[in-house]
């Protein structure tokens, strides 16, 4: 039976499109040739009721956008401000924001190695990302006591300090993150079954991934070495001695195997920021109701994702006048078509895998 | 290595092997699942419940209706009206109407409150089956415990 | 032994024990399934149903009998309805060729644990074993839906390229063996006092992997799997229907662990026969020893799919083709080979 093109639909209900993305194929003899995303399902209007709201009140709901890595979309968002009001953050405060958003990269890439490991069909990583994770949200429990949508970075700082117990666990936690990540890899990194569904897969080349604005873990994986954290350093990480993993083929499996590099990455700079803690506030004096004059600040950081942006403008008043956020996944997700050109369509799914997209952020 | 060995290890199924080595050890080890409902698990100091209102030793009410919670809200989850009496020292909630279905948990209301009187709880449970049991008046405000869940399950058959 | 007991009781006995043994070891394979793969992934699975959750297979399937039967509307009914029963009937029927020990003396009466011997009982068990085809192309083709078809086909292209090897390494077996009943090969392996398994490993291996294929499990469960674009022959099917579907998998699981056990593995005969120390072993029945042996191998099932992702359709067929066909004829002019230099 010989299939001539045909279009078929992944539709926004499905298990491994994480989250309600529809994607429509389109196929000839099982070679997919185009690839159109249809976006929207989970928009909110997060953008105009923003704008409604003071400029603290937005921190909350900027959880909300990439829901695994909230914290990362806290201090994006406070630096944005930050820059915009003129706002020095103390150095004990930079140190703490870089051990909690690194701890939340840690978490986020846990995530990201269960789901896709998971679709691809190895259902036991799920668990043992899952049971990783777990740790480093009872660590966000305890802190400030929330474990997803956790509002820990404030404007001017953090919602409080650590103290030694908090130390002592956290450093606990790294302790047995590795192991979990050594099982992983013993299950996946050498597997020949791994192996046929990711190296070659998707593969998408430097200058490609430039042009198309891909950011984050893909861009490395094709051997472009560009990380926020190095070349643009915000909130102390200069002070921070980290690599930055990368790849060579611009596949599937450099991809997967970028970010498991990063976790080891991360566990490195959090024990390097509690080694280093620094004396002093855990937040700057910021006024109740903060008026920031006119103006406009884009401030961009480095989110498991990729590269994440706000732009903040103000008017005068308690409020934001227009807040603009730039999300990676959403421009990560145009790459998705470059990528599955070719491929079998069994790999759409393992290519969408890879470039790790959360719906929250793409629809704000 | 040299493509013998790659040979050796492919033909003998040496990742394989090691891939089953990882499950047959983790189907061992122990299990970190807590049975919920025979176990519940406390959560930490800082769990992020139910915000409640609280009284103080002596029993009197702490919170004086002076709406800074009800003004830093981000999501209008207030409605407060304040009365003080002829001579009486404080001015009290007449009303003070809460919206759980629109909190966002954020903590503001907490962290704004001179009086310490509203404060999240350890409450998670929060389930109904009727949006008015999302809608708690002043005095259901300091509910916790089985008058919290039969406020929130609203009538429902069980909970009597 | 009265007439009507030994012509008539006996073996409507058997056909019963043939019908429930399956089914019983299907109920077994559902609550192993679950438990053993959760424990494996570090939680704990069913356990509440019933002690230690053996009661849960129960519960699935009061549940699958009591959902609404949906028939597609321009699904072609006869076929839609017949696939699951000739999916289970394909694999219910082989049992009957399955021997399970040697005969018992009971009194004057022999009493054999077989329904049926025959001469040629291996190519009988794999001819009936691949009636399942029918069953699954008619189930996709009758859904009227061109995911269920496309799984469905991809399915049975599955199936039909793995019997290549299978039969290529049970050719090995019944040419060591000089004989296709499923008994003497059993008979032969106690004479010859080393099982067929250790005997002719690649032949075990290529066996096994192959029969993983076959029965649809991970890592070759593609076209049934519910991640994947495709949704398997079964999408359209809901409530019993879904029910036989998901019985004559594992049945046939069973059956095929069966045939390993006997073929590769010595049956219902205790290990280390030539042990002395090791005598009080006899003791032990030799259908217990056939049951612990289908266990490990049913283990062996459930393990391998909470390990593995999952092969892709063109990776599945191009293992089958280019290595294990020339392997298994590679290893079956081996195993000829040293047979005549003997």
């Amino acid at each position: 039976m010989a299939f001539r093109e045909i279009d078929l639909n992944m539709g926004p209900q499905h298990p491994s499109t994480h989250g309600v993305l529809r994607l429509k194929l389109s196929v000839d003899n099982e070679v997919v040739l185009r690839v159109e995303p249809v976006l929207g399902y989970l928009h909110r209007g997060m953008e105009k009721l923003w704008e409604s709201l003071t400029y603290a009140q937005v921190v909350p709901l900027t959880d909300r956008l990439d829901y695994l890595a909230s914290l990362s979309n806290n201090l994006a968002y406070c630096l944005a401000v930050e820059k915009l009001a003129g706002i020095e953050v103390p150095k004990r405060a930079q140190y703490i924001r870089v051990a909690l958003v690194e701890l939340q990269r840690l978490a986020s890439h846990l995530a990201w190695a269960g789901f896709m490991a998971n679709d691809i069909g190895a259902m036991s990583v799920l668990l043992y990302g899952f049971e990783a994770r777990e740790d480093i949200l009872d660590i966000f429990e305890e802190y400030c006591g929330a474990r997803l949508t956790v509002h820990g970075v404030r404007i001017g700082g953090v919602i409080r300090d650590v103290d030694a117990t908090l130390v002592s666990r956290i450093r606990a936690v790294l302790e047995r993150i590795p192991h979990r990540l050594e099982d992983i890899r013993a299950l996946l990194d050498e597997n020949r079954i791994w192996k046929e569904r990711t190296v070659g897969v998707g593969r998408i080349a430097a200058g490609d991934a430039i042009d198309y604005g891909l950011t984050g873990p893909p861009l490395r994986a094709s051997g472009v070495a560009w990380d926020m954290r190095k070349d643009i350093p915000y909130s102390s990480y200069d002070d921070f001695d980290f690599d930055v993993p990368l790849g060579a083929n611009g596949d599937v499996y450099d991809r997967y195997f970028v970010r498991l590099e990063e976790i080891c990455q991360s566990i490195r700079i959090v024990g390097q920021a509690l080694d280093g803690l620094p004396e002093g506030d855990f937040k700057a004096k910021v006024p109740r109701v903060l008026k920031i004059p006119p103006g406009e600040a884009f401030h961009t950081i480095e989110s498991p994702k990729g590269v994440l942006g706000f732009t903040v403008r103000s008017d005068g008043t308690d409020k934001p006048e227009r807040v603009k956020m730039k999300s990676p996944s959403f421009i990560n997700l145009q790459s998705l078509e470059h990528m599955c050109r070719g491929n079998l369509f069994s790999d759409v799914i393992g290519i969408l895998g890879s470039l790790d997209i959360v719906l929250g952020e793409i629809d704000k | 290595m040299s493509r013998l060995g790659h040979f050796l290890k492919s033909f003998f199924l040496v990742d394989i092997f090691r891939g089953l080595a990882v499950t047959l050890r983790l189907y061992f080890s122990r299990k970190v699942t807590i049975e919920y409902p025979e176990t519940v698990k406390e959560p930490a100091a800082r769990f992020r419940g139910l915000p409640r209102l609280y009284r103080d030793d002596k029993g009197e009410p702490l919170c004086i209706a002076c709406k800074a919670c009800q003004r830093a809200c981000g999501t209008n989850c207030f409605d407060i009206e304040g009365r003080r009496e002829e001579g009486a020292k404080f001015t009290r909630p007449e009303k003070f109407d809460w919206k759980l279905d629109r909190c966002s948990f954020c903590g503001f209301c907490v962290e704004i409150c001179p009086t310490n009187a509203i404060r999240f709880s350890h409450e998670f449970r929060l389930t109904g089956i009727r949006k008015d049991g999302l809608l708690f008046h002043r005095d259901d405000m300091y509910l916790t415990g089985d008058d919290l869940q039969k406020h929130l399950c609203g009538g429902c058959r069980r909970a009597q | 032994m009265t007439p009507f007991v030994a012509d008539l009781l006996i073996p409507v006995g058997k056909i019963v024990a043939v019908i429930l043994y399956p089914m019983v070891m299907v109920m077994v394979m559902i609550w192993l399934e679950r438990r053993v793969v959760a424990l494996m992934q570090g939680r704990l699975g069913p356990n509440r149903v019933g002690f230690q959750g053996v009661l849960q297979p129960v519960a699935d399937a009061l549940k699958l009998f009591f959902k609404e039967d949906i028939i597609p509307r321009q699904a072609d009914k006869l076929l839609f309805n017949i696939s699951p029963i000739l999916v289970m009937f394909s694999s219910l029927l082989a049992f009957c060729f399955v021997p399970l020990g040697e005969p018992i003396r009971i009194g004057t009466y022999t009493l054999t644990l077989w329904i049926a011997e025959s001469q040629v009982g291996l190519l009988i068990v794999l001819g009936l074993s691949s009636i399942s085809v029918f069953g699954v192309i008619f189930g996709g083709w009758a859904s009227n839906s061109k995911y269920p078809l496309m799984g469905a086909l991809r399915s049975v292209v599955q199936v039909l390229s793995y019997e290549i090897p299978l039969g290529l390494t049970v050719l090995t077996v019944a040419f060591v063996a000089r004989s296709m009943d499923l008994v003497e090969i059993v008979r032969r392996q106690e004479a010859s006092g080393v099982w067929y398994g250790f005997l002719m490993p690649i032949s075990f291996v290529v066996f096994w992997i192959s029969a993983v294929a076959e029965t649809n499990r991970a890592p070759f469960d593609l076209p049934e799997a519910e991640s994947e674009l495709v949704a398997g022959y079964h999408t359209e099917y809901s409530g019993m229907k879904f029910a036989y579907f998901y019985m004559a998998e594992y049945a046939h699981m069973v059956l095929v662990s069966s045939l390993v056990v006997i073929l590769f593995f010595g049956g219902w005969l205790p290990p280390f026969p030539s042990v002395k120390a090791l005598d009080f072993l006899d003791a032990v029945p030799g259908f217990a020893w056939y049951l612990i042996k289908i266990m490990f191998f049913l283990y062996l099932y459930v393990w391998i799919r909470a390990t593995f992702p999952r092969y892709r359709f063109d990776s599945l067929i191009r293992l089958v083709w280019k290595w294990l066909i020339p392997l298994a004829l590679a290893n079956f002019l081996a195993v000829v080979l040293v047979r005549h230099l003997r």
